[in-house]
């Protein structure tokens, strides 16, 4: 047998280095005082699978922010953002929401999580009460339950309800032209990918009643090969196809689907294709895929919004993402907010982001609108249309309607007990 | 198990009568932590402090309780990150659908836990090394995807929402920033204890020979399968306590603390802190963090700078800070070599 250290030396030493430790590390932790300008914080994800989320959020931001500071700042406080780091972890988006407030001396937040991330900085700005502007989720039931309502947070984002009900009746017009009745789906396999292609489906059969759905596929999120799932498909013999893939899943999707010819079998719903993360990284981009608006800088087809895209281009030399966009509207309802409320009080801004609505380059009609009742963003540019395989990637978008949008969400709140 | 350890108890006087000597001393050590600890707050308004030490507390014990599996039995586990996602979405789901007591909540999280831990233990301690290793790896998958795809009861992949209620109980409010900090330092302090206790007990000296030569250890009697199933279990309830705290720290849970790289961070702290000594994932935990936490302040190319960390102390040290520390001093005082068992 081995002789038994003796104890006290592993003691002395832990104590000793945790003592030193401590006091390296405690000076960053003496909270600093509060400087004449405003400090924003923003926990996203900036390394991983999804990066492009955080980077993009962070170039949309940074682009108005640039903007509001060279007019005058918040009331007159020049703006600093203090963008981390969440790796994607929800534990990690809490402590770094946390410590943006706690610390570092943030009063306002932009949550640029997605997913559980931004549920988890939600219950931060539940507990803390901080003013805080959800910039990429997109799951409806963050703020369509009334369980997560409160006062302090609001949503600058698209959502899967508007984006489901403006893409069935799109896709139930096209069926009844053309008398696509056989569907199939295929769907990343997590909540996002399963509510989205149901209420989809929900919408597109209520629109167009004889539709069918003969085949399903749920690969899983990140899958690198997607054969068994195109052969599936392509057995199945369906004249149609719904997919939300989105990013490099659709794009590796849709560069295997081409070896089988998958495009000139049947016509093929991706809501998530008209966003230049996916049109410029598709090998070859099939023409006559149908897709809902992401970001594309010609639609809508203002002046404003084209300018706003090549502002982007030029300043980041890549073309602005769905995200981008989202982060831009929530540093516009910001300014706006602060205006109104001539005040940086996060109560103040609060009460005047309730109900406002600004001009804004992603309007739909040329404006926003911060719905009062469950404070998010409604009136942003919602369509759909066919990709062609060069710029202007979707020549044609037909908008969505916010009257028929509105009512079937309260309908679908309904459904879900929201109301 | 009481038989078992009787019979060791006679076998290895010395030790016995050495761990007496001890345990007053690591209880007055535990107190005086504790009460540091608790004090903390009286001399630092930082919150942020407060918060470095609550995720302490959870990753230490989760990250203690795996060295007891890995550094005093030598089962490699991947998978034991599943027991800490359990306790976050056992208490979780027990505090939002029942509104019971916060201490029956806790009670009923490490019930389950045993539960679920006994069976799943109960199959996979039979295997060894690099088999051990994949099977808890693939429970702990399969405990994720459950987790996932079991939607109306755990919300999917977006997690337990609408925050996890807090009643008060003898006067803690875990709502409370102090309330909650006081109560994370408490649990990590008993936990601590409690895992000191079991390491320097003769059934913690049964671990070991098991860990250095489990036939040996089968040819005087005892039964290995049982005593790998006990720490097994008992490891998983301190990893569930981890849980637990990281639930009321996030005030939810997510799939993300079921996942594998849960567990890849605690074999992570390990080596970090070294698993030759009690308190070496303590080390790692604090090394860990703090790490994450200043380097994500500064970069967000966090994980190059953690992979030069990983291998400084892979490929430089060869061992965890604490082995590294230990090892010095004990070649300073007597001049030559001595490890721990």
């Amino acid at each position: 047998m081995t002789r038994t250290r003796k104890p006290g030396v592993s003691r002395r030493a832990t104590l000793a280095m945790m003592g030193a430790g401590a006091v390296t590390f405690a000076t960053p932790w003496v909270a600093r005082a509060q400087a004449k300008t405003i400090k924003i914080g923003m926990p996203t994800i900036l390394s991983g699978r999804v990066a492009q989320l955080g980077t993009s959020s962070r170039n949309g931001v940074m682009l108005e922010v640039e903007k509001v500071n060279a007019a005058g700042g918040l009331a007159g406080r020049q703006i600093e953002m203090v963008i981390r780091d969440s790796k994607g972890q929800p534990q990690e988006a809490a402590r770094v929401a946390r410590e943006l407030v706690n610390t570092d001396g943030c009063e306002l937040l932009f949550d640029g999580e997605a997913s559980s991330g931004s549920f988890a900085v939600h219950e931060v700005a539940r507990d803390l009460g901080v003013l805080c502007i959800h910039t990429c989720s997109e799951a409806s039931s963050l703020t369509a339950d009334p369980k997560q309502h409160i006062p302090n947070a609001f949503r600058s984002v698209r959502q899967g309800i508007h984006d489901s009900i403006v893409g069935g009746s799109y896709a139930a017009a096209i069926s009844k032209a053309k008398g696509l009745k056989k569907w199939a789906t295929c769907s990343p396999d997590y909540a996002y990918g399963r509510d989205t292609t149901g209420e989809f489906t929900l919408y597109l059969k209520r629109f167009a009643p004889d539709v069918e759905i003969i085949s399903e596929s749920w690969p899983k999120l990140f899958q690198p090969d997607y054969t068994e799932v195109v052969t599936k498909i392509l057995q199945a013999k369906p004249q149609a196809l719904y997919s939300c893939l989105w990013g490099g899943d659709l794009t590796s999707y849709i560069d295997q689907a081409n070896i089988y010819a998958m495009f000139s079998a049947m016509e093929v719903f991706a809501v998530n294709m008209a966003d230049y993360t996916a049109l410029t990284v598709v090998k070859n981009l099939p023409k006559g895929i149908h897709s809902g608006n992401r970001y594309i800088k010609t639609y809508p087809a203002t002046a404003e919004n084209a300018a706003w895209g090549d502002a982007y281009k030029a300043k980041y030399n890549e073309y602005p993402t769905n995200w981008s966009w989202q982060n831009a509207t929530a540093v516009m309802l910001l300014s706006e907010a602060v205006k109104k409320a001539n005040s940086t009080d996060g109560k103040k801004i609060a009460d005047a982001l309730r109900g406002l609505t600004i001009k804004c380059p992603f309007g739909a009609d040329g404006t926003v609108t911060m719905r009062a009742e469950d404070q998010t963003l409604v009136g942003y540019a919602i369509g759909w249309g066919t990709t062609i395989p060069q710029e202007p990637y979707v020549p044609e978008v037909k908008a969505g309607d916010w009257k028929t949008i509105f009512e079937l969400e309260a309908e679908w709140k309904k459904s879900k007990g929201y109301t | 198990m009481t038989e078992l350890q009787a019979g060791q108890a006679a076998a290895v006087p010395r030790i016995e009568t050495q761990s007496q000597r001890t345990r007053y001393r690591d209880l007055l050590i535990a107190l005086a932590a504790f009460v540091v600890l608790a004090s903390l707050p009286m001399f630092f308004g930082s919150k942020a402090l407060l918060d470095f030490v609550i995720r302490c507390s959870a990753f230490g014990l989760f990250a203690t309780s795996l060295n007891l599996l890995v550094g005093y039995t030598g089962m490699i586990s991947f998978g034991h990150g599943m027991f800490f996602g359990l306790g976050a979405y056992g208490f979780g789901l027990i505090m939002q659908r029942t509104g019971v007591p916060v201490p029956v909540a806790f009670v009923a999280t490490l019930v389950i836990t045993t539960v679920v831990a006994t069976a799943i233990g109960a199959i996979c301690v039979r295997l060894k090394e690099i088999y051990f290793a994949f099977v808890t790896l693939a429970f702990q998958m399969l405990i994720h995807s459950t987790i996932l795809s079991w939607a109306s009861l755990t919300g999917g992949d977006q997690g337990l929402r609408g925050g996890i209620k807090r009643p008060v109980f003898l006067g803690i409010d875990l709502s409370n920033h102090v309330h909650l900090y006081i109560t994370s330092c408490a649990l990590l302090v008993i936990g601590l204890l409690l895992m000191r206790q079991i390491a320097q007990s003769p059934f913690g000296y049964t671990l070991r020979m098991i860990r250095d030569n489990a036939n040996r250890a089968s040819f005087i009697g005892i039964d290995v399968w049982r005593a790998k199933l006990t720490i097994f279990v008992l490891a998983a309830l301190f990893a569930s306590t981890g849980g637990i705290i990281m639930a009321l720290f996030v005030s939810g849970a997510y799939p993300e603390f079921a996942y594998w790289t849960i567990s890849g961070e605690g074999i992570f702290i390990n080596m970090l802190g070294g698993v030759t000594t009690f308190l070496g994932p303590m080390v790692g935990t604090v090394l860990l963090l703090t790490l994450n936490d200043t380097v994500t302040r500064l970069t967000e190319y966090y994980g190059i700078v953690l992979g030069i960390v990983i291998l400084f102390f892979a490929v430089g040290l060869r061992k965890g800070l604490m082995d590294f520390v230990v090892e010095w001093f004990a070649q300073r005082r007597d001049g030559a070599g001595e490890r721990a068992p």
